[in-house]
This record gives C-alpha cells, sequence and structure tokens, in this order.
C-alpha cells in the first residue's frame, strides 16, 4: 500500500512538471504575433470571460483604429464593420498561419471605398501598395502593409504636367489610360478647335519638350493670338499677318472670301485680259494650290503648235503677245527687221497675213525667205531663168516697188537704143492673154500686185523685127519679101531721124529739087486704114510732076 | 485490488448448466454488448465521415475549411464533442468505481456487465475527445490526451489479461488453491503450465493496475486544468 502512495506522488510531481513544462496556449501563434507567446501574454489578446474582444485587437493596431473610427478603408465597409476581428484574424493555428488570408485574385476592391476602374484594374496590388506611395512614416516601414495610399492620383502618379496644371487629374484623365486625355474638352479653352484644328494632333500645337529634365508637354501658356505662333508664314509676309482674312479652318486650301483677294499681291499681277477671268480658269483644283505662272504657256495653250519651239530657249508668248488681248500683238516691224528677213519697201507696207497666213494657218517661222517663197513667179515660161537664177527676183526687181524694174536690157539680143531705152518694157513687152494657165496667172498677180491682165508681159520668144512691135505707116511700100527693114532708113533715136539718102533713091535731087518740101512730090493719100505719105511713086519723069 | 467481472464461459471450460432462463439472460447480455458495439462503430464513423474533410486540412489552412467553425475545438460541434467525451469518461469511472467498491451495491447487476459498460463509456468518451482535439495535439492538454491514449491502451491490455485469470460467478478472482482443487480431469502436467500461467497473469495484472488508473488521474487532473482554463477565457460552450 505504501508503494502504491509513493507511487501516486511520483506520478504527481511527473505531471506538475509536465505541467510547468507545457503551456496552456491551444496552439502556436502566427509570426507577426510570435512575441506574444507565452503564458504571461494570454491576456493581451484574450479577455478573461468573454473570449476575444475588438478592443484588444485594436488598441495594438491603432493603424485600423484609426481608420474605423474614421469610417473609412476596408474595416469600415458594410462586409466587416463592426465583426469580430477573430472572425477573419484567427490564431494558433501554427507560426506559419496566414493571419491576414488575403486572396489578391478574388479581393473586391470596392469594399476600400476607392473604386478600382480602368487600368487600375489590371495593376497588381503591390505595383501600387508599395511604401513608395505611402506617406505616413509608421505605416511606410510597414513592408506588408495596405494602408496609407491617398486618394489623389499625385499620389502615386507623377505629376506629368509638374504644377502648370491643376491637381484634379479626373478633370482631363480617366482610368483607362493617361493617354489620350478623354475628358478633356478643348472648347472650354480658351482657343477653340473649329475645323481641321479638331483633327490635329495635340502634338502638333502642344510640343513636347523637357522642363526640369524630365519629358514635358506644354499646355497652358501656348501662343495663339496670331496663327503664325504654331503655323509657318508660307507667303513670307506678303499678305499680312491676318491669316483668317482669307484662310478658314476648315482647310488651308479653302480661301474665303475670293473676290476681295487682292491678287495683285501675289507675284503674278493680274493685269488687263486676266482681271476678266474666273479665279477657277487658272486655279484649276484648290485656290491655294500653287499655279505656275513664270510662263505664259504654263496656262495658256499654244495656239501656234510650237511654231516657235526650239527658235528661242526663252521663247514666250509675251514675246509678241501682251494682256490686253491675243489678237493684238507688240511685235513690230522694227522687231521684224531684228530677224532675218528685214521688211522693207513694199514688204513694210504689207500686211502680215499675205505672208504669214497661208492655208488657213499662222505660219511664221520657217517659211522660207526666197521670194517665190510668196510671190508667185509670174514671168515663168515668159522670161527665160538665165535672167533671174534661182528665182530671184531681186535681179531685176527691189523690194520697194514691182514696177521698179532694173534690168539690163544690154545682156539680150536686143540692146536697147535710143528711143528704144525711153519706152517702158510694157510699150514692147506686153502682150495678151491667150491660154488658161496665163489667165490663172494674171488672177494670182492681181491678188497679190493688183495688177491688171494687161500686166501680163512677155519677156521671152520675141523676135527683134522692127514690125513686130512698130506699126509699118508707110503702107507697107518698102516691104520686100514680107521683112520691112526700117532700119534703112530710121535710126532708134527717133523716127523722124533718118539715115535716108535720097541720092541712093531711084531719083536723085539736085538742083532745085534739093529745097522744095519732099510733100511737093511725096503726098498723104488715103490708106486703107488712114492716110500715109507716098514715097514710092514711080513719078521719076519730069511731066510726072511738071 | 477488486476483481474483476465473470469470465466468459468458454474461456475457462466450466461446465455450467444452461437453463432456459440462462439463454434468454445470455440473448439479451448479447443485444447490450451488439449495441453498445454498434454505436461505438456509428458514432466513429459519423464523425469520421463528416469530418474527414476538415481534418486532413492542415493545421495552418483548418481556419479557411468551411466547417473549421463547427469542428474547431472551440466550435460548436468540437466543443461539444470534448465536454461529452469528457462526461462519458467521467460517467464510465465513476459508476464501475462506485459499483465496484461500494459493498452494498455489489448485488446491482452483475459486475462483468459494469465493466463491460466501463469499457463502452470509455471507448465512446476518448473517440469523442480524440474528434474534439481535431487531431491537433499541442500546449499542456496533450499531456491529458496522450494520458487519455495511455489509459485505453492499458485498459485494452488489462482486459485480455483478466480474461486469463479464473474467476467465480461473482467475478471473484479464484485463488492459486482453489484452482488446483478443483478437477477439471485436465492433465497433470497440463495444469501445471495453467497454473504457472494463472500466477504469471496476477503478477502482470498487478502492473497493470500500477498504469491504468494512475494515467486516468492525470488525465483528469490536466483536463480538469484544460476545462477552468477554458472556462476562465469564456469558452463555455453553448452555455
Amino acid at each position: 500500500m505504501i508503494k502504491i502512495v509513493r507511487y501516486y506522488i511520483s506520478s504527481f510531481l511527473m505531471v506538475t512538471s509536465i505541467v510547468a513544462w507545457a503551456q496552456l496556449s491551444p496552439g502556436e501563434l502566427s509570426t507577426p504575433h510570435a512575441s506574444l507567446e507565452g503564458l504571461s501574454n494570454c491576456t493581451k489578446c484574450h479577455t478573461l470571460g468573454s473570449k476575444i474582444s475588438n478592443e484588444k485587437c485594436l488598441d495594438c493596431h491603432t493603424e485600423i483604429k484609426v481608420r474605423v473610427n474614421q469610417r473609412k478603408g476596408y474595416h469600415s465597409s458594410a462586409k466587416v464593420y463592426k465583426k469580430s476581428c477573430i472572425l477573419c484574424h484567427s490564431e494558433h493555428h501554427g507560426r506559419q498561419f496566414q493571419i491576414i488570408h488575403f486572396d489578391t485574385k478574388t479581393f473586391d476592391h470596392n469594399t476600400t471605398g476607392y473604386t478600382l476602374e480602368g487600368k487600375h484594374t489590371s495593376k497588381h496590388c503591390r505595383d501600387c501598395h508599395t511604401p513608395a506611395n505611402i506617406v505616413d512614416q509608421q505605416l511606410k516601414k510597414k513592408k506588408s502593409t495596405y494602408l496609407g495610399l491617398g486618394r489623389e492620383c499625385i499620389s502615386c502618379h507623377e505629376d506629368y504636367h509638374q504644377k502648370t496644371l491643376n491637381e484634379k487629374c479626373s478633370d482631363c484623365h480617366t482610368y483607362e489610360g493617361f493617354k489620350p486625355a478623354s475628358r478633356f474638352n478643348h472648347s472650354k479653352a480658351r482657343f477653340t478647335l473649329r475645323g481641321r484644328h479638331s483633327e490635329v494632333d495635340c502634338i502638333k500645337c502642344h510640343e513636347i519638350s523637357s522642363l526640369n529634365g524630365k519629358p514635358f508637354q506644354k499646355f497652358k501658356g501656348v501662343k495663339f493670338s496670331s496663327c503664325a505662333n504654331c503655323h509657318k508664314d508660307v507667303h513670307n509676309n506678303q499678305f499680312g499677318q491676318k491669316c483668317s482674312d482669307c484662310h478658314v479652318e476648315e482647310s488651308f486650301k479653302k480661301v474665303k472670301n475670293s473676290g476681295s483677294f487682292d491678287h495683285n499681291l501675289t507675284n503674278f499681277k493680274l493685269e488687263g485680259m486676266h482681271t476678266g477671268v474666273s479665279c477657277q480658269s487658272c486655279h484649276k483644283g484648290s485656290l491655294t494650290a500653287p499655279v505656275k505662272h513664270a510662263r505664259c504657256a504654263d496656262c495658256h495653250q499654244d495656239f501656234h503648235e510650237g511654231d516657235f519651239v526650239n527658235r528661242n530657249a526663252s521663247y514666250d508668248c509675251d514675246d509678241c503677245h501682251d494682256v490686253n488681248g491675243f489678237k493684238q500683238t507688240s511685235f513690230t516691224r522694227e522687231r521684224h527687221n531684228e530677224g532675218s528677213f528685214k521688211l522693207v519697201g513694199a514688204h513694210l507696207m504689207t500686211e502680215c497675213s499675205a505672208c504669214h497666213y497661208k492655208s488657213l494657218k499662222w505660219r511664221f517661222c520657217r517659211i522660207g525667205r526666197a521670194c517665190n517663197d510668196c510671190h508667185e513667179d509670174i514671168h515663168k515660161s515668159y522670161l527665160d531663168s538665165k535672167y533671174y537664177p534661182e528665182a530671184n527676183c531681186l535681179n531685176c526687181h527691189s523690194p520697194e516697188n514691182w514696177q521698179d524694174i532694173n534690168f539690163d536690157h544690154s545682156t539680150t539680143k536686143f540692146p536697147l537704143q535710143g528711143k528704144h531705152k525711153e519706152k517702158s518694157c510694157r510699150s514692147c513687152h506686153q502682150t495678151r492673154a491667150t491660154s488658161a494657165s496665163e489667165i490663172r496667172i494674171i488672177e494670182t498677180a492681181k491678188l497679190i500686185d493688183s495688177a491688171t491682165s494687161e500686166d501680163l508681159l512677155q519677156f521671152t520668144g520675141l523676135p527683134s523685127q522692127c514690125m513686130q512691135c512698130h506699126e509699118d505707116n508707110h503702107e507697107g511700100q518698102f516691104t520686100n519679101e514680107n521683112v520691112t527693114n526700117c532700119s534703112s532708113c530710121h535710126v532708134p533715136d527717133g523716127w523722124l531721124v533718118s539715115t535716108f539718102n535720097h541720092d541712093n533713091a531711084k531719083f536723085k535731087l539736085d538742083g532745085k529739087h534739093k529745097n522744095i518740101e519732099c510733100v511737093k512730090c511725096h503726098p498723104l493719100v488715103e490708106g486703107d486704114v488712114k492716110p500715109y505719105i507716098l514715097y514710092k511713086t514711080g513719078k521719076t519723069r519730069c511731066a510726072d510732076c511738071h | 485490488m477488486n476483481r474483476g467481472p465473470v469470465q466468459e464461459k468458454k474461456d475457462n471450460n466450466d461446465i455450467i448448466d444452461v437453463n432456459q432462463n440462462d439463454k434468454m439472460l445470455i440473448t439479451g447480455h448479447r443485444i447490450y454488448l451488439f449495441s453498445m458495439v454498434i454505436f461505438v462503430v456509428a458514432v466513429l464513423g459519423y464523425l469520421v465521415f463528416s469530418g474527414i474533410s476538415y481534418y486532413q486540412v492542415k493545421i495552418e489552412e483548418r481556419f479557411f475549411h468551411p466547417d473549421y467553425l463547427r469542428l474547431k475545438p472551440s466550435g460548436i460541434w468540437g466543443h461539444g464533442l470534448g465536454i461529452i467525451g469528457s462526461l462519458c469518461m467521467i460517467a464510465g469511472v465513476a459508476t464501475y468505481m462506485i459499483r465496484k467498491r461500494n459493498r452494498k451495491l455489489h448485488k446491482v447487476g452483475v459486475l462483468k456487465h459494469w465493466l463491460e459498460f466501463h469499457i463502452f463509456l470509455c471507448t465512446l468518451g476518448p473517440i469523442l475527445v480524440l474528434f474534439h482535439t481535431s487531431f491537433k495535439f499541442g500546449g499542456l492538454v496533450a499531456v491529458s490526451f496522450w494520458s487519455m491514449v495511455a489509459v485505453f491502451i492499458s485498459g485494452i491490455i488489462g482486459r485480455f489479461i483478466y480474461i486469463r485469470i479464473p474467476h467465480t460467478i461473482e467475478g471473484r478472482e479464484l485463488s492459486l488453491s482453489e484452482v488446483r482443487k478443483m478437477n477439471t480431469g485436465m492433465d497433470e502436467s497440463a495444469l501445471e503450465r495453467r497454473i504457472e500461467r494463472l500466477k504469471r497473469m496476477q503478477e502482470l495484472f498487478r502492473y497493470w493496475h500500477v498504469a491504468h488508473l494512475p494515467f486516468a488521474i492525470i488525465m483528469l487532473v490536466i483536463m480538469l486544468i484544460h476545462v477552468a482554463v477554458t472556462i476562465t477565457f469564456g469558452y463555455n460552450w453553448i452555455f
């Protein structure tokens, strides 16, 4: 029995030692609370007789207490407000127990009072909840805290605008992204965007530069009083600085008040006929599209169809024409004479069309310089070509006057002597038109020189006998075998000048006969056509007269 | 020390006349045993079935299990299991000890049946307490728990030593001389071997008593501390 009592005593000693060794705790505390292990600490969390109270939790967790008192944050949300802390944050489940069991994937951020929208929804928690974004120095030290973030954008985001704009980012930006600032309404700005301004990229006016060593896009203080603040004056101040007098915001190429536009401010002054044409005549597309205007041919068709091309590299219409009308020309005879074909004599008075309008077409260049390029060779077949080689009329004619002939008749078989020299060519060379071709030549000659049918002269094939031209006043008294040789009595110096020697006649004059008038023996008798002097009287006997 | 109840007939080879009345008693006893076994197995099965998913979870993660609030040691179920289990054990020990030690009560029922009832309550109780711990064996109360396990195991061992010792029908142990006097018609040498074994068993049983009860007391004391602490901190179950 004593043995048994002794045994029980030893057993109790063993038990008490176990009690001393063991602890009452139902399990290890989690790591954050590990410092609270031990019998003496139980009542730091537990209230005797009433389990766990929130007050004891919040006495330590003052950062949560402040938030709850302010009715802010997740712990003030309807989901958890006034609920027992221990319902979510249990203990005595071992060191590794997650006392804050926080599923970041399913956590409803709306319960914190800060709704995640747009880009915020795709961020990881720690993208925002980092010490860098926490202002409170105590909270900053808590590396796992989710507290301490401000609601203002700039509490996390850098102020790109570097305080040049107001701090209420949401006036312009949405949570969908910093760019574009879709809430921004430019119509509320002092510079209202109209026309193309509303389509243009922001960066065109609000340039990105650098400020304080950081990229910076200027939004405030952009000058806009003049278009030239942003736009380059492509006119180089030619039309002044008030662009809106002509241009509208719909398009630079659209022009208003084109009627009042002073075209003379441009490099191309409108003068003459140009003042009367519509803008579209020259400005086929946009009024502002550059129009070539250095040369007339830039707008005008070449009426002359290339007639003057290659003639001169700098050739242009205004060499001859001006803006007052196409039909008038500033091309003078003086200028014509600067060319290779000088106008002299009758050519000076000739209308341009006589030479330059052929076959119902005006031709000005390369129409030929030879006379017969314009003039009809009316002597053809009437004059031996040896007298005007290469059909050069100038051998005989001068440009001064067609009628002024400078022909050396001595080169012919019939040198002119005496009275022949005084006669006009026509006196001997005029003939009558006999064939159709001759009539045509005459008609052409009429057109050119206002000639008559009598102007057709025969210069070739003329016989040299006197009777070819002269009339036989002697009614054939001296014709011998159809040939009448006038030169046997007459000379070219005059009809009355005679080489006749009465002594060579059958009846020699001597005595008184030498002094009597011829008419005493040679009377004027009536002929078939007209009266004539009878020379061959046949009276050789005295009695024939006496 | 007191003796256990009457051992089973087939084990001690005693020839006992079995009349009709005895047959009914045996049948009733079988129903009594069977119902207790079924009850224990059913409770065990149900506890396993309803809590296996929770108990398989690591300690650190149990808090997040949907059954946590029900099956945690301080939960509505878990706490209840602890209280009822403890009461079962206290009742099982108390009734058996009172019946066995109080001579005035020795006519109340058969001691063997009281032992069976003791075994029943003290099997059911630890099972409930086991599930109360939710298989978390830490802290002071773990000493109580492991003491309980020691008592439980020693009880099973004791049960098997005990049935090796001849008892009177009332359950009193027969002395060595009483066994010798019995004419069993057995071979002398075989009888000698049995008597030798009986001696050894009685020796063992003496040591067994030294283990079974002290562990029970350790368990009880620490359990009371555990209960006191629990109540102190305000965990009153449904009360």
